[in-house]
C-alpha cells in the first residue's frame, strides 16, 4: 500500500497530465457525438453574453453592406415573384388558386429572427452561435437561414443561445437540388474557401451546366423546398467514377453573417413531411 | 500579486484570442494562435503540475468560447507539461534559478528558439488533434508551420514591447 502512495507521489505529474487529456478527450468526443451538453460551448450564459456584447459592438460594421445586398435581392425576388405569377396566370384560369398558392409558401412554418454573436470559416468544423434558444422556442435540428440563402442547421440549444452547425462543416450534410432539373444530391464542405462547396452523389446522367442555381430539396423536413443555396461553377467525375462532383459558389456569405432565420416546421409539419415522404418512397419502390 | 498578475493576463488573452485572434486568417492555412504566450511566461520555478492546471484551464476557456470543447485544452495541457524540459534544453541558466523567460532574460536567440519549440509543439497537437487523421499529411504539415509562424511573430512583438516596460 505503501509502495503505492509513494509511486501516485512520485508520478503525479505523470498523473495529472494523463487525467487532464483524458477529460479533454472526453470533452472532444462527446461534442462530436452530437451527445454533447451545452454547458462547455459558447452557448452557456457566461459565453453568451460575451458574445452577445462583443456582437452589439461589431455587428454596425458590416451594416451598410448588408442592407445593400438585401434591398438588391428583395427588388429581384419581387420582380421575379410577379413574373412567376404572370406566367402562372397565362396557364391557370383561377387566380383564387395563385393567390392561395402564394399565402401557403411558408404556412406550417415558425419563422424566428435571430442574431449572429459568434462565428467562424477557418476551422474545418464551424459552428455559428446564435442569440436565441430553448427559451424562444428554438429546437435542435430545425434549418437555418438568411437573407441570401441557407446557413444551416441548429446542433445544440441553450437557454438563451444555440449553436448551429454551419454548412461549412466537414459534418454538415444539406440535400439539395438543381433548380432547373430537379437532380438532386448532397451539399458538403471540406475546407479550403468558404465561398465555395461541393454538392456530391450527383448522378452522372443528370442534366447540369455552369451557372445552374442549386436549392434544398426539400426531402428532409429541415429545410423547405426551394431555398437557395449557390450556383455551380464548376463540376468534375467524382473520384470512383460513378456520381458527379459539383463545385458551387453559395450565395450566404459566411464571414459576413448578422441576422439569421430559423425555420421551424414544429411537429405537425414534420409529421405530414414524414408521412408524405414515406408514401412517395413506398410508391417508388 | 503574482497571482492577480497572471489571472489578468489570462483574461485578456483569453478574451483577445477570441474575440479577435480566432477571426483572423492569413491566407488558408495561418492563424495566430498566441494564448500559449501565458504558458511561455510562467517563470521557470513554478511547478510543473500548476503549470499544467493552468494551461488546462485557458485551454478550455478558449474551448468554451470558441465552440471546440477539449480540443484547446488537449493541445495547450500537452505544451505545458512539456514546457519545463523545452526550457531546460535550451536556456543556458542554472537550472535552479528561478526568472521569466523572455527576450530580456533569456536573449533574442535563446527566447525564440524556446518559443519556437513551445510553439511548434502546441500548434502540432492542435493541429493533427483537429484533423484527427494523417490522411492529409501535407495539410496537415503546412497548417502547422503556418500557424506556428503566425504565432511566432505575434509572440515576439509582444515581447518585445514589453521588454520596453
Amino acid at each position: 500500500m505503501r509502495n503505492l502512495v509513494n509511486f501516485l507521489a512520485k508520478h503525479s505529474r505523470w498523473l495529472l497530465f494523463a487525467l487532464l487529456e483524458a477529460v479533454s478527450f472526453a470533452l472532444l468526443f462527446r461534442f462530436n457525438n452530437y451527445q454533447g451538453s451545452v454547458a462547455f460551448t459558447s452557448a452557456n450564459r457566461a459565453g453568451g453574453f460575451i458574445y452577445d456584447v462583443a456582437g452589439q459592438v461589431t455587428r454596425y460594421f458590416g451594416l451598410a453592406e448588408a442592407n445593400r445586398n438585401l434591398t438588391a435581392r428583395n427588388v429581384q425576388l419581387e420582380i421575379e415573384a410577379e413574373r412567376l405569377a404572370e406566367a402562372l396566370g397565362r396557364y391557370v384560369r383561377d387566380t383564387a388558386e395563385i393567390a392561395a398558392l402564394r399565402r401557403t409558401a411558408l404556412q406550417g412554418y415558425t419563422i424566428r429572427e435571430a442574431r449572429v454573436v459568434n462565428n467562424s470559416v477557418t476551422r474545418s468544423c464551424n459552428f455559428i452561435t446564435i442569440d436565441k434558444g430553448r427559451d424562444d422556442g428554438i429546437r435542435p435540428e430545425t434549418g437555418v437561414i438568411c437573407g441570401n440563402g441557407a446557413v444551416g442547421i441548429v446542433y445544440l440549444t441553450g437557454a438563451r443561445h444555440s449553436i448551429v452547425l454551419s454548412a461549412l462543416n466537414a459534418q454538415s450534410n444539406i440535400s439539395c437540388k438543381i433548380k432547373r432539373t430537379g437532380y438532386f444530391g448532397v451539399l458538403r464542405w471540406s475546407g479550403g474557401s468558404p465561398q465555395y462547396a461541393r454538392v456530391e452523389d450527383m448522378p452522372r446522367h443528370s442534366e447540369v451546366s455552369l451557372g445552374d442555381t442549386v436549392v434544398t430539396s426539400g426531402y428532409s423536413a429541415v429545410f423547405p423546398e426551394g431555398i437557395p443555396v449557390g450556383t455551380v461553377d464548376d463540376m468534375e467525375d467524382s473520384r470512383d467514377g460513378l456520381s458527379r462532383l459539383l463545385k458551387v459558389k453559395l450565395f450566404t456569405d459566411f464571414a459576413r453573417l448578422n441576422d439569421v432565420c430559423v425555420i421551424d416546421p414544429g411537429p405537425a409539419l414534420e409529421e405530414q413531411i414524414l408521412l408524405r415522404d414515406s408514401a412517395e418512397a413506398a410508391r417508388t419502390k | 500579486m503574482q497571482h492577480l498578475t497572471k489571472i489578468r493576463q489570462f483574461v485578456l488573452l483569453a478574451l483577445l484570442q477570441a474575440l479577435v485572434l480566432n477571426h483572423v486568417r492569413l491566407g488558408q492555412f495561418a492563424a495566430p494562435i498566441l494564448y500559449i504566450y501565458f504558458v511561455m511566461k510562467f517563470s521557470s520555478g513554478t511547478d510543473t503540475k500548476a503549470l499544467t492546471l493552468w494551461a488546462f484551464a485557458i485551454g478550455l476557456c478558449i474551448d468554451i468560447l470558441s465552440n471546440t470543447p477539449g480540443l484547446n485544452a488537449a493541445s495547450c495541457t500537452f505544451a505545458a507539461f512539456c514546457r519545463p524540459g523545452i526550457l531546460r534544453l535550451f536556456s543556458a541558466r542554472d537550472p535552479r534559478d528561478d526568472f521569466e523567460p523572455g527576450i530580456r532574460v533569456m536573449g533574442f536567440a535563446q527566447f525564440f528558439r524556446y518559443a519556437l519549440a513551445l510553439t511548434l509543439l502546441h500548434c502540432a497537437a492542435l493541429n493533427l488533434i483537429d484533423a484527427f487523421s494523417f490522411a492529409n499529411p501535407g495539410t496537415l504539415a503546412l497548417k502547422t508551420l503556418g500557424d506556428t509562424t503566425t504565432t511566432l511573430v505575434c509572440v515576439l512583438c509582444i515581447d518585445s514591447v514589453r521588454r520596453g516596460k
